[in-house]
């Protein structure tokens, strides 16, 4: 071993180059201060491994971007680990960066002679914070996405060439493959590369100049071997520990592809600029720009003359008084970008849709169906247990209510003399749609079922009892009484058979035969069968039963055809006929809208298993707790 | 360039042994610190190599879903009268979805089977896949041997092989014969590991 150590050394030296690497002077000896400079170091080479591998794994563009992500986040093996370490500690060097500034600014050893070497720094800062910048789109999920636009729409504010910068930027107008291919191609590649180059020129500047020591007197000098080296692998393990413990806890965050027709009000920049963020609140329309670009300019111009600021009287001073402000500053910025959001109940709400669709999406990306070649974004849109609600809110929740909300979980408010009020619900609730419940009030409790209505105006009139003080009501108000718990139960059960779809529990064929009959003939009591007024094709049955009236046909009661005629002309004379008083709907919904509505009506869509969801995140039934209050 | 004030160097080895423990404890920490991303990370790569344990795969395997499966996997190919008397071999397409990492492709071109009536009736399967370095084999010269044109392998009709170059015979598939009395060709469409003297099923 030992020849053959002399042997390499002879032909390449390599014990002068590590006794100048390790057999650095520390005058004053090792100190924790001087920790910053390695961990960050220790960081960048950290980056530097996860990021190669994850490159293994991440495909750049607009439709595989976020696939890729999301398999190496959730199906590949120890994918959530490696992306976790590369998340978090994307996160630490910012960090550290902060501290390792405060550190050399405090001790002054930015002065001379190492004014280029802080220079040096700077612009490395400021590559790192390019690269979390380009680093936080790659992943093609709907915060990174909104976010970056944020940033690149302020790139494009620069006068004179902020529309190409921004063009340069994205690759073209809009975001899309060329976007993605750019950034990664920045983060991967120039990014990483200057950075090395600068870091090479930083440490060799930093060796020629040694370590500034502030108070060199009265201690012993130390080595850098092992003495600082020791210190440095202790607060890099402290590092790492911390970041694992991040990983192990939280876990490296992915919401939903990036969708441009889908607007996320919860979109925010990472934590760090986050100070930005809420610093570009108070510059209104054409005064972004001082705070976009002006300001942080003036701010980075104060950073780098601060060398020369230095060589005045009380220049130190003043440099160590300036970046207290700025990171009081920043720090202050922080706290209310995070209070001013915590109090903002639409943030909250939109947080919630956030983390529901991410956690709805992976169980889609799991389902038989899988990712198709358009991408994972298509799996929500034509999701009805997602975009159900939203239709909901949209078209329905004027009037109707769904257990007591808008569907999407929010109530639904109006101005009333200048204050927020709930708005009067003005048709039924139909969170039991088609449900046992549902038609079990409307057998034996009409005009409570359908109590609502009254508020309602049409056509400027009051509807009064139109509903309440119909045929039907004064039905339910005569015969209700008269039908024994089981003859309820049957005509229920018959009624809701008629949509074929899945009950819980399955429907009795016994009890809908007897249903059958009962709608058909009635009972003793009650002479005036249901097929006196509405029609009837029973389910499953040759023929339609003999008879009907005036009342609505109920030939597929709550079926997928009946709500889909139903909501798009529920004046037509299988319907209401002239007494309806709801706008139909066959013109404003199209027809995969109107799909996506009814298919969620009817809780018609996928679940995952049960005991396949041990990985996978189940999305509560509800989509959000009520918001607006 | 420090101060020429400042108090001579002290080697951290005036104590050995704490300049050992120090050094002793550099490198474990060290070491530890910077293999934890690398351990993570070839684990990370190795992700290919795990057999069949994810949950996932399986339900999702090629030839496994999809319309047209039926008993374990077998795949509609076609119908038996497509495939002449004469004993001629014709090529099916083998239909079926396919995953790819993330995506899954419905009802895509997976690979493509020979199938001919051998003597007394009897259908024969082959992969269209080359036992020695997997390249696609053609039928040729009116219909009558199987050649293929990366390395010159040659078969005859039955599959065996007629010169040394492939490793083994045709891989044999296998075709549901109860769906011949319904007139259907079913296969069990599998793909062999190449180069080898006996037929493996890849997994």
């Amino acid at each position: 071993m030992k020849s053959f150590l002399n042997w390499l050394d002879s032909r390449t030296g390599f014990r002068e180059v590590m006794h100048e690497a390790l057999y650095e002077r520390v005058p004053g000896g090792a100190r924790w201060r001087y920790v910053w400079g390695s961990t960050l170091v220790f960081t960048f080479t950290v980056q530097m491994i996860t990021g190669l591998f994850l490159w293994t794994a991440y495909s750049p563009s607009a439709q595989t971007a976020w696939e890729s992500v999301y398999f190496i986040q959730h199906v590949m093996e120890f994918g959530w680990l490696v992306r976790g370490i590369h998340h978090f500690t994307a996160q630490a060097m910012i960090v550290l960066l902060a501290l390792h500034l405060m550190q050399v600014i405090i001790d002054g050893a930015y002065k001379a002679p190492r004014e280029v070497n802080f220079w040096l720094g700077l612009i490395l800062m400021k590559i790192v914070l390019a690269l979390s910048l380009t680093g936080y789109l790659l992943p093609w999920d709907q915060k990174g996405y909104w976010a970056t636009q944020v940033a690149t729409n302020i790139a494009g504010i620069t006068p004179a060439v902020g529309g190409e910068v921004q063009k340069m930027a994205a690759g073209g107008l809009d975001y899309g493959h060329h976007t993605l291919t750019r950034f990664f191609a920045l983060h991967a590649g120039f990014l990483p590369a200057t950075l090395i180059a600068f870091l090479v020129l930083h440490i060799a500047v930093f060796r020629r100049h040694g370590i500034h020591t502030p108070d060199p007197k009265g201690r012993p000098d130390g080595m850098f071997w092992p003495d600082q080296i020791l210190k440095d692998a202790v607060a890099c393990l402290a590092v790492l520990m911390t970041v694992l413990v991040l990983v192990f806890y939280k876990g490296a965050e992915l919401g939903a592809p990036a969708d441009p027709s889908e607007a996320f009000s919860a979109a925010r920049p990472e934590w760090y600029f986050l100070f930005l963020f809420q610093f570009l609140k108070y510059f209104k329309g054409d005064q972004e720009f001082i705070g976009a670009m002006v300001i942080p300019g003036a701010i980075m111009l104060v950073l780098f003359l601060m060398p020369l600021i230095a060589r005045i009287k009380g220049g130190h001073v003043f440099n160590i008084g300036f970046m207290s402000v700025l990171l009081a500053g920043c720090l202050a910025l922080t706290i209310i970008a995070i209070q001013e959001d915590a109090e903002d109940p639409s943030y909250a709400a939109a947080i919630a849709e956030a983390h529901h669709n991410a956690a709805r999406v992976v169980e889609l990306s799991q389902s038989p169906q899988g990712i198709g070649v358009s991408g994972a974004v298509n799996l929500l849109r034509n999701d009805p247990k997602t975009q159900g609600p939203k239709l909901f809110a949209k078209n329905c929740a004027v009037c109707h209510r769904y257990d007591g909300h808008d569907g999407t979980g929010k109530l639904v408010m109006e101005t009333k003399d200048g204050k927020d009020v709930e708005s009067v619900v003005t048709a039924t609730d139909l969170g039991k749609f088609g449900s046992r419940e549902w038609v079990k009030g409307l057998l034996t409790d009409f005009k409570k079922h359908f109590q609502e209505t009254e508020n309602a105006s049409f056509k400027g009139e009051p509807l009064k009892d139109h509903f309440t003080g119909g045929d039907m009501a004064s039905w339910s108000e005569t015969n209700g009484t008269k039908l024994t718990t089981e003859e309820v139960d049957a005509l229920t059960e018959f009624l809701v058979a008629q949509s074929g779809r899945p009950q819980s529990p399955l429907v009795d064929p016994m009890l809908v035969a007897k249903g059958k009959e009962l709608f058909e003939l009635g009972t003793d009591a009650v002479t005036d069968s249901c097929i006196g007024c509405h029609a009837m094709h029973a389910l499953g049955d040759e023929k339609a039963l003999e008879g009907g009236g005036n009342g609505p046909d109920l030939t597929g009661y709550g079926s997928e055809a009946w709500l889909k005629s139903f909501i798009g002309n529920p004046g037509s004379k299988d319907h209401y006929g002239d007494r309806n008083r709801m706008p139909g709907f066959a013109e404003r919904l199209s027809e995969k809208e109107m799909q996506l509505l009814v298919d969620w009506m009817q809780h018609d869509w996928y679940e995952a298993p049960k005991d396949e969801t041990a990985s996978t995140t189940t999305a509560p039934a509800t989509p959000a707790a009520p918001a607006a209050h | 360039m420090t101060d020429a004030s400042s108090p001579p160097p002290v080697s951290s080895g005036s104590t050995p042994r704490r300049g050992f423990l120090a050094k002793a404890a550099s490198i474990v920490i060290g070491g530890f610190v910077a293999l934890t991303p690398v351990v993570a990370g070839l684990l990370f790569i190795l992700d290919p190599l795990r057999l069949g344990l994810d949950r996932l795969r399986i339900r999702k395997k090629p030839g496994g879903t999809g319309p047209g499966v039926g008993k374990e996997g077998f795949i509609k190919i076609g119908r038996i009268d497509s495939v002449p008397a004469d004993g001629k071999p014709v090529k099916f397409t083998v239909i079926a979805d396919r995953v790819d990492a993330w995506n899954t492709f419905p009802q895509e071109p997976i690979g493509a089977v020979y199938v001919r009536r051998a003597d007394a009736g009897k259908f024969l399967c082959f992969s269209v896949i080359c036992p020695h370095l997997g390249c696609s084999v053609d039928c040729v010269a009116g219909a009558t041997k199987f050649h293929c044109p990366c390395h010159d392998s040659g078969f005859d009709l039955n599959g065996i092989r007629t010169n040394q170059t492939p490793p083994r015979d045709l891989d044999t598939l296998e075709l549901d014969e109860e769906k011949f009395a319904v007139g259907e060709l079913w296969v069990k469409y599998q793909t062999f590991r190449t180069g080898e003297a006996h037929k493996v099923v890849k997994s």
